[in-house]
């Protein structure tokens, strides 16, 4: 059996909402030991966020929190007491990287910052993902994914363009974007501190992160002052591009005609008129013979239709739809992992899909202090009286404190 | 902090093939470049890039354009080969991933496609939106009265990129560790699939699907119009009082906007004295309002107006690359804490120059 990448590599996991979240769900899913650690009065939101309506400790009950969490261990530690902290800092002398997404100045504020986890363990890996880093004017500056992708640039270049409107992503896009390039950060500083002995600090900025993927918007601006014009679905690039509406509850077909050769052949396989006035016009004419051929047709039939030609074309695949879809079932890139308070459903796969080392789910997320006493006792060797202390001082716990919705 | 001694690159004297000249290929490589590795690009032969792409992707690689024993040679000499052909593309060039990966197990090998090494859409063409349609987030992105919309850029293709580069150091530290490197098989598909946010597992779990939302999932979750462009606010539920005090309208004191549980009856009606307090003001206004008050505010700003931002110029965010027609101004590593070393555009050179220093790995 080919071993995992990280394994062997212990993970403190100081991460909450999306963003650290996604990127330590990585970790585990490349063989990390991943131990989450959330305070009885400061826990992960996620948890909360999206309460099931009617269930007993809807902490331990969310699908949002499980899908980002999978694969971990929970510890509770509350980090603002003084027995927290010193607890905390006998887990990082077992750790080889600690990781956090809170505000800039939090760690130093619980007196964690590098310098006091370094004397913990020399060669730590602190990887801090603030929005906009530890340093410079703006780090005090407060943001999620929505907000990291106004401040990113990313937001002003999508638009539909007849209006002038930036419009989000549908998604909080700038977590799991920095999210993954947290987890690639882990990977090279391992590798320099295999190599040189060296822990490392790294200073991960969200919205620097997003910035690097528009990285030729970049070119345009400094090149020739240029301002992002927005294109609504079409690509300058291509013959004509759209996105159509199909048979059914808001289907809708994306296509690229690459060529005026794409769009003959996807105007025989459609059966519409593939003359074109030859004009500026053009690109409105085959909108609209294109919308006018889809309406009534099966968006899977329609997309299979054009892709088996050669001709590219994607399904607008819905949060429903893509959990049937027939390519990612074949894949099984879908999991049922089972969970003591909810019923099954299918969640993603690791992504990183390492051929012989096959790495898969294995374990729905943890409960609220789940790994308590086999983190304390197990890993920390802590005695009897002493994590009785730590509960009865409030600094472990197996529930929130006062939890309401979000 | 005091700044560390200077250090070695993380990846320095590390081997990279990139092949297929895609976006995705071609921005992996472009990190690792960075980050200290000898990178050499296989250009394709057709353009695969803009201008505007190569003059941010390329810098700091090689390239060359090899005689096909020459890129076997490569290949048998690299450490890491990233490449975003079609399926079965490395076989057909006498590159089998299996077969170089048994000739030399610490290899490793990322391959980036549309929807993966195999399964019945392995062999459908793909661009970039329609990558982005078969991932799922563009069935959240966009106006519910209109069509979806695709985010900007390139980012399903940047996307594959980000989690190649991931994957590609993950595998090769598992390879210095254990031995053993693999053959990673990306797909855009599952990758964008897989970061659905709570809209993917809603829609496993409970079966509701999840519609557009425009730019206002709810209104202290929204984009607005601002008196200088656009601005935005995403406040959790314990930052939406200290986001109705910037607001002070008495009316929020009353308990249809205070109770969370009663306030989304009254999303209407609050989002609409959001806009009034955002028309107000300007970007440089909200933003440090925002800070100074602890609410998640932000501003929509360009790439233009990046690039004169002072908290990026002080963490020195950007490289520099020289081109035919001035000098760029890039983004440069995408995290501090790691040796990052900014490279220059350069002409192709001959594959037997670098086969010369690629010396057979043992």
């Amino acid at each position: 059996m080919k071993r995992l990448p990280l394994e062997g590599i212990r993970v403190a996991d100081l991460t909450m909402m999306w963003a650290g979240p996604y990127a330590t769900r990585i970790l585990a899913e490349m063989g990390a030991e991943v131990i989450k650690v959330e305070s009885p009065r400061a826990w992960d939101n996620l948890r909360t966020l999206i309460p099931l309506p009617g269930v007993e400790e809807p902490w331990n009950a969310s699908y949002y929190f499980n899908d980002y969490n999978r694969d971990k261990k929970s510890l509770t530690l509350d980090l603002a007491h003084p027995l927290g902290r010193e607890t905390f800092l006998q887990l990082v002398t077992h750790c080889d990287v600690v990781i956090e997404n809170y505000r800039a100045d939090v760690l130093d504020n619980l007196q964690l910052g590098y310098d006091v986890l370094r004397e913990a363990r020399p060669d730590i890996i602190l990887v801090s993902m603030a929005g906009y880093g530890k340093t410079g004017p703006e780090r005090d500056y407060v943001g999620f994914g929505p907000i990291i992708e106004q401040m990113s640039g990313l937001a002003s270049l999508t638009g539909y363009g007849d209006d002038g409107v930036p419009i989000k992503t549908g998604i909080s896009y700038g977590d799991p974007v920095a999210g993954t390039a947290a987890a690639a950060a882990v990977a090279l500083a391992l590798i320099r501190r295999r190599r040189t002995g060296r822990g490392a600090f790294i200073d991960l900025a969200q919205r620097e992160v997003l910035s690097t993927l528009i990285g030729e918007a970049f070119v345009a601006a400094s090149l020739r002052s240029e301002t992002p014009v927005h294109r609504g679905n079409r690509e300058p690039r291509a013959f004509a591009q759209g996105v159509y509406r199909c048979a059914g509850q808001d289907q809708w077909l994306a296509i690229t005609l690459r060529t005026r050769d794409d769009w003959h052949r996807a105007a025989a396989l459609l059966a519409v008129d593939p003359a074109l006035p030859g004009d500026p016009t053009d690109h409105d004419v085959i909108d609209s013979r294109l919308t006018a051929a889809l309406a009534s047709r099966d968006p899977q039939e329609a997309f299979e239709l054009l892709a088996r030609a050669d001709i590219p074309a994607g399904r607008v695949l819905d949060t429903v739809v893509i959990h049937d879809d027939p390519h990612l079932l074949a894949r099984r890139f879908w999991v049922e992992l089972p969970h003591p308070r909810m019923h099954p459903w299918k969640q993603p796969r690791t992504t990183w899909r390492l051929r012989q080392a096959d790495p898969a789910p294995r374990r729905h997320a943890p409960l609220f202090g789940e790994h308590n006493d086999d983190i304390l006792r197990g890993l920390l060797g802590l005695d009897d009286a002493r994590i009785a202390q730590l509960r009865r001082e409030g600094v472990i716990g197996d529930a929130p404190i006062n939890p309401g919705v979000g | 902090m005091e700044a560390p001694a200077p250090e070695p690159l993380p990846l320095e004297g590390v081997r990279v093939l990139e092949l297929g000249g895609g976006i995705p290929a071609a921005f992996a490589a472009r990190w690792l470049a960075g980050f200290g590795a000898d990178v050499v690009r296989v250009e394709p032969e057709d353009d695969r890039l803009t201008p505007d792409e190569a003059v941010y992707l390329l810098p700091g690689k090689r390239r060359v354009h090899p005689a096909p024993s020459e890129l076997l040679a490569l290949a048998r000499a690299a450490d890491i080969i990233i490449e975003d052909g079609p399926p079965g593309a490395l076989a057909a060039r006498g590159l089998d991933p299996a077969a170089l990966r048994a000739a030399r197990p610490p290899l490793v090998i990322v391959s980036i496609t549309p929807y993966g090494q195999d399964g019945p859409y392995a062999a459908f063409p793909a661009t970039n939106i329609t990558a982005f349609a078969m991932g799922g987030i563009m069935s959240l992105t966009g106006m519910h009265q209109r069509e979806p919309l695709v985010t900007g850029g390139s980012q399903a293709l940047y996307l594959g990129g980000l989690h190649a580069a991931g994957a590609a150091v993950t595998a090769f530290f598992g390879a210095l560790v254990h031995g053993e490197g693999d053959w990673v098989d990306l797909s855009l598909q599952e990758i964008m699939a897989g970061m659905l946010e709570l809209y993917g597992p809603r829609g496993a779990y409970e079966g509701a699907v999840s519609v557009r939302s425009g730019n206002h999932v709810r209104a202290v979750w929204g984009l607005y119009p601002c008196a200088d462009g656009f601005a935005g606010v995403c406040a959790l539920e314990r930052q939406v009082p200290a986001l109705f005090a910037l607001l002070a309208d008495p009316e929020l004191d009353e308990p249809r906007f205070r109770d969370p549980l009663e306030r989304p009856n009254h999303d209407d009606e609050l989002q609409a004295k959001l806009y009034a307090w955002f028309g107000d003001r300007t970007k440089a206004e909200l933003l440090e309002l925002g800070a100074r008050h602890r609410v998640p505010i932000g501003a929509v700003v360009t790439p233009r107006e990046l690039l004169e931002n002072a908290s990026l110029s002080e963490r020195g965010f950007f490289d520099t690359v020289e081109t035919p027609a001035g000098t760029a101004r890039i983004p440069g590593r995408p995290f501090l804490g790691l040796g990052w070393r900014p490279g220059q555009l350069a002409e192709p050179v001959p594959a037997a120059a670098v086969l010369a220093e690629w010396s057979p790995r043992p």
